[in-house]
C-alpha cells in the first residue's frame, strides 16, 4: 500500500528529531542569562536613522503617510524611510513585517497596530532590541503604552467637534443619529461619549434617537444600514453624525439621493465627501491629521534615536482634528499644516528632553 | 494487534526498490526548501539574521506546523475541518478565562483549553458519524456558530476582545530562546522556547499514525470505510477520535499563536484555514484520506513561511506579495506533481 511508503520516512526522521528534542531538554535545566542586550542603546545621527512607517493594512487613510515620510526624509536628512502596508490587518503578519524590516536595518518604527489589545507586546519586543517606537494614529488599548509615545487623533474630542457641528447645522435642536464602527473597540465607546457630551451641552433640545455601530466593515454594509435607517425614520431625523469612514460615505450619498433635509456630518477627506461639502449635501466633515502623524512622528523618532528621551514615556499626544464646512473647504489644509508645525515644536518644548 | 495491521517487512522494501530515491515527495520539498533558502540568502543576506529572521520564523513555523497537523488529523479520514480557526479561538478563550477566574498556573490553563478544543472536535466528529452529513458542511456550520459565540463570550468575560492578564511564563515563552539559558559558558541554540512544544506534538501525531492501532485504524477508515467496517474496525469511534485530535491540535495551535502575539484574544485563528490545508497538502497528505505525512506537513509549513519571509525581506508591496506567494506555490506544487507522475511511470515500468 502506498500508505507505508508515505509513512516510513517520516517515522525514521521522527526518531532523529526525538533525539534532538532530548538534547534540547537537557540544555534547558540551567541558569538564565541576564538581560544585558538592551542596555547598550547607542545614539544615531539622522543619517543613520532608517524609519519604517507601518500601518495595519492597506486603507485610504494611510496613503498620505507615503508623501509625509518622504518629506520627513528630505527635511530631517534621514538615512531612509519606507512605507509598508502589507500587514493585511493581521497582527501576526504585522509582527512578521516588523521583524523583516528590523532585519533590513530599519531602526525607528512608526506603527499603527492591528490589534490594540496585543500591540504593547509588539512594542515591547522592538524596544527590547533597542529600537525607537511611536504608536501612530491609534493608541494601545488600556492605560499603558509601551511605545515611546502615541501620536493619534483624540477620537472623543473629534466626535465631540463633529456632534457640535451637527447641532449647529440643525439650528440647535432636533433628533440626531450617530453612525460608527466596531462596538467592542474602546475607541468607539469614546466616540459615543464625545457625541453624548455635545448633546448634553445642548440642554435637552437635541436627542440622540439612534446610535448604529458595527457598520464600518465595508461600504455595502454601511449603505444597507443607511437605507434601512432612512426608510424607517428618515422624516424624524434632523442630523446624522458619522465617526467612521464607510458610514460617512454611505450617508452622504444616501441622504442626497433620498432628498431629505438631513444635515450630514462626515469624517475624513475622501473626494466624494469634499465634493459633498462643496455642493452642500454634506454640512461639514471632521478631518484628522495623517500627514502630521507621519511627519512629526518621524521627527520625534529621529530625535529619540539621537539620544533624546521622552519626559513621560508612553505619553499620548493629540494630532488634531478639524471641522471643514463650505466656508473653509478651500483653505483647511493651511490649518492642518499649522497644527503640524505646532505639534513639532510641542515635541521639542514639552515632550522631549534632549542633552 | 492483528496481522493485518502490522506492516509486512518485505512490502515497503519492494516498493522502495521500484521507486527511485528522488521520487520521495519529501525529498523534493527538502530540495525546494534548500533552494529557496539559498536564493533568499543570496538576494538578502539578512535572511540569515538570527534575531530578526531565524528566531521569529521558527516561532511562526511552530504555529503553522501544528495548524497543519490539526487539519491532517481529519484529512487522514478524507474529512475536512473548516472550524480549525474557531476551535483555536475557543480553546484560547478557555485558557484565558481559566487564568482570569481561577488563577491557575499556565500548564493547567493550557490543559483546560486543550480539553475544550478536543471536546469541540469530538462534537463535530459525533455529529458527522451519527448523521452521516459531510464533514465539510458540519464543520462549516460549527465554524459559523463559533464565530458568533467567540465574540459574545469575549464581550461578556473581558472589556474588549482580549484578556488583560496573562499567566506567568507566557512572556518568557514569547521572548526567550534557549540561547538565554546557559550552563556555565555553554548556552543553548537560538531556538524559541515554543519550538519543542510543536516538535513534540508532531512526533506524537507521527507515532500515532505510524505505530498505534488507533492511528492505523483511522487511516484504514480513510482509505475505505466499507473495508474498515468489514474488518471489524469501530468506524464511528475512529471518526470521533480523529476529529477530537483535530480539535485538540487546533487548541494547541491557538495557544502557540497566543504566546507569539502575547495575549489570548478573539482574533486568534482568523487566519488559520488556508494554511491548515496548505501545509499538509504541499507535504503530500491526500485530500481523499488514507495517507498522511507529518514530515511533509512540517516541510510544507516551513516552505510557506520561508517564501513569506523572503518576499517580506525583499519588500514586496501588498498586491505583489499575494501574487508571488500564489505563483511560487503553484509552481512548487506543479513541479512536485510532475516529479510524482514521472516517478509513477518509472515505477510502473520497473
Amino acid at each position: 500500500m502506498s500508505k507505508d511508503a508515505v509513512l516510513r520516512p517520516s517515522a525514521r526522521l521522527g526518531s532523529v528529531v526525538a533525539i534532538l528534542v532530548l538534547a534540547l531538554g537537557a540544555t534547558s535545566a540551567c541558569t538564565k542569562k541576564s538581560d544585558d542586550a538592551s542596555s547598550g542603546s547607542k545614539t544615531l545621527t539622522p543619517a543613520q536613522v532608517k524609519l519604517a512607517l507601518v500601518p495595519g493594512g492597506a486603507h485610504p487613510y494611510f496613503q498620505p503617510w507615503k508623501a509625509a515620510g518622504d518629506k520627513a526624509k528630505t527635511d530631517f536628512g534621514l538615512g531612509d524611510v519606507t512605507f509598508n502596508e502589507t500587514s493585511g490587518w493581521d497582527q501576526t503578519k504585522q509582527n512578521d513585517v516588523l521583524t523583516s524590516l528590523a532585519a533590513q536595518g530599519y531602526n525607528a518604527f512608526g506603527i499603527f497596530g492591528v490589534a490594540p489589545e496585543n500591540i504593547n507586546n509588539t512594542f515591547d519586543n522592538l524596544k527590547q532590541k533597542g529600537f525607537v517606537v511611536g504608536s501612530l494614529a491609534s493608541c494601545p488599548a488600556g492605560d499603558t503604552d509601551k511605545a515611546d509615545f502615541c501620536l493619534s487623533t483624540d477620537v472623543q474630542q473629534a466626535a465631540y467637534k463633529a456632534a457640535k457641528a451637527a447641532i449647529e447645522a440643525m439650528g440647535g435642536q432636533g433628533n440626531l443619529v450617530h453612525l460608527t464602527g466596531n462596538k467592542v473597540d474602546s475607541n468607539t465607546q469614546r466616540r459615543i461619549a464625545g457625541v453624548q457630551k455635545a448633546v448634553d451641552e445642548a440642554g435637552g433640545k437635541v436627542k440622540v434617537i439612534d446610535t448604529i455601530t458595527d457598520i464600518d466593515t465595508d461600504l455595502q454594509t454601511a449603505q444597507k444600514a443607511v437605507a434601512d435607517l432612512l426608510a424607517a425614520k428618515g422624516t424624524q431625523i434632523n442630523g446624522i453624525v458619522n465617526t467612521a469612514y464607510n458610514p460617512a460615505v454611505a450617508s452622504a450619498a444616501g441622504v442626497k439621493q433620498a432628498g431629505l433635509p438631513i444635515k450630514v456630518i462626515a469624517i475624513d477627506d475622501d473626494p466624494t465627501i469634499i465634493a459633498g461639502v462643496k455642493d452642500g449635501s454634506v454640512a461639514a466633515t471632521v478631518l484628522q491629521n495623517p500627514v502630521g502623524q507621519a511627519y512629526v512622528g518621524g521627527y520625534a523618532l529621529m530625535k529619540l534615536a539621537g539620544g533624546c528621551t521622552m519626559k513621560t514615556p508612553g505619553v499620548v499626544v493629540d494630532s488634531g482634528s478639524f471641522v471643514v464646512t463650505k466656508a473653509n473647504v478651500d483653505s483647511y489644509d493651511t490649518d492642518r499644516q499649522a497644527k503640524t508645525d505646532s505639534l513639532k515644536s510641542d515635541f521639542d518644548a514639552q515632550y522631549l528632553t534632549c542633552k | 494487534m492483528t496481522a493485518l495491521l502490522e506492516t509486512p517487512p518485505e512490502a515497503p522494501a519492494a516498493r522502495a526498490r521500484s521507486l527511485p530515491l528522488w521520487a520521495n515527495p519529501r525529498l523534493g520539498l527538502l530540495v525546494l526548501l534548500v533552494v529557496l533558502v539559498v536564493l533568499f540568502t543570496a538576494l538578502r543576506p539578512s535572511f540569515l539574521d538570527v534575531d530578526f529572521t531565524l528566531v521569529p520564523m521558527q516561532a511562526d513555523i511552530s504555529v503553522y506546523v501544528v495548524v497543519g497537523l490539526a487539519q491532517l488529523a481529519v484529512l487522514s479520514l478524507g474529512h475536512m475541518n473548516m472550524a480549525v480557526g474557531r476551535m483555536a479561538a475557543m480553546s484560547a478563550f478557555a485558557m484565558g478565562l481559566a487564568y482570569q477566574e481561577l488563577g491557575t498556573p499556565l500548564v493547567v490553563d493550557v490543559l483546560i483549553g486543550l480539553a475544550v478544543g478536543a471536546g469541540l472536535g469530538a462534537l463535530a466528529g459525533l455529529v458527522i458519524s451519527r448523521t452521516g452529513v459531510n464533514s465539510f458542511v458540519v464543520t462549516l456550520a460549527l465554524d459559523f456558530a463559533l464565530v458568533g459565540l467567540v465574540s459574545l463570550l469575549y464581550a461578556k468575560a473581558t472589556d474588549g476582545v482580549s484578556f488583560g492578564a496573562q499567566p506567568g511564563g507566557m512572556a518568557a515563552l514569547r521572548t526567550d530562546t534557549f540561547a538565554d539559558y546557559c550552563a556555565g559558558n555553554v548556552c543553548g541554540p537560538p531556538v524559541p522556547l515554543i519550538v519543542p512544544i510543536a516538535v513534540v506534538a508532531a512526533l506524537l501525531v507521527g507515532l500515532l499514525f505510524r505505530w498505534s492501532r488507533t492511528g492505523r485504524e483511522i487511516l484504514m477508515t480513510g482509505a475505505s470505510v466499507k473495508a474498515a467496517e468489514l474488518s471489524g474496525i469501530p468506524v464511528g469511534r475512529r471518526v470521533v477520535q480523529a476529529h477530537a485530535l483535530s480539535g485538540l491540535l487546533s487548541g494547541l495551535a491557538g495557544f502557540l499563536l497566543a504566546v507569539n502575539n502575547g495575549a489570548f484574544s478573539a482574533g486568534i485563528g482568523d487566519a488559520f484555514l488556508l494554511p491548515s490545508f496548505l501545509a499538509p497538502v504541499l507535504g503530500g497528505t491526500l485530500l481523499v484520506g488514507g495517507a498522511v505525512s507529518v514530515l511533509g506537513t512540517f516541510l510544507g509549513a516551513t516552505i510557506t513561511q520561508v517564501i513569506y519571509k523572503g518576499l517580506n525581506l525583499l519588500q514586496f508591496q501588498v498586491d505583489q506579495l499575494k501574487l508571488y506567494i500564489g505563483l511560487v506555490l503553484i509552481v512548487a506544487l506543479s513541479l512536485d506533481r510532475v516529479r510524482h507522475v514521472l516517478a509513477e511511470r518509472r515505477g510502473a515500468r520497473a
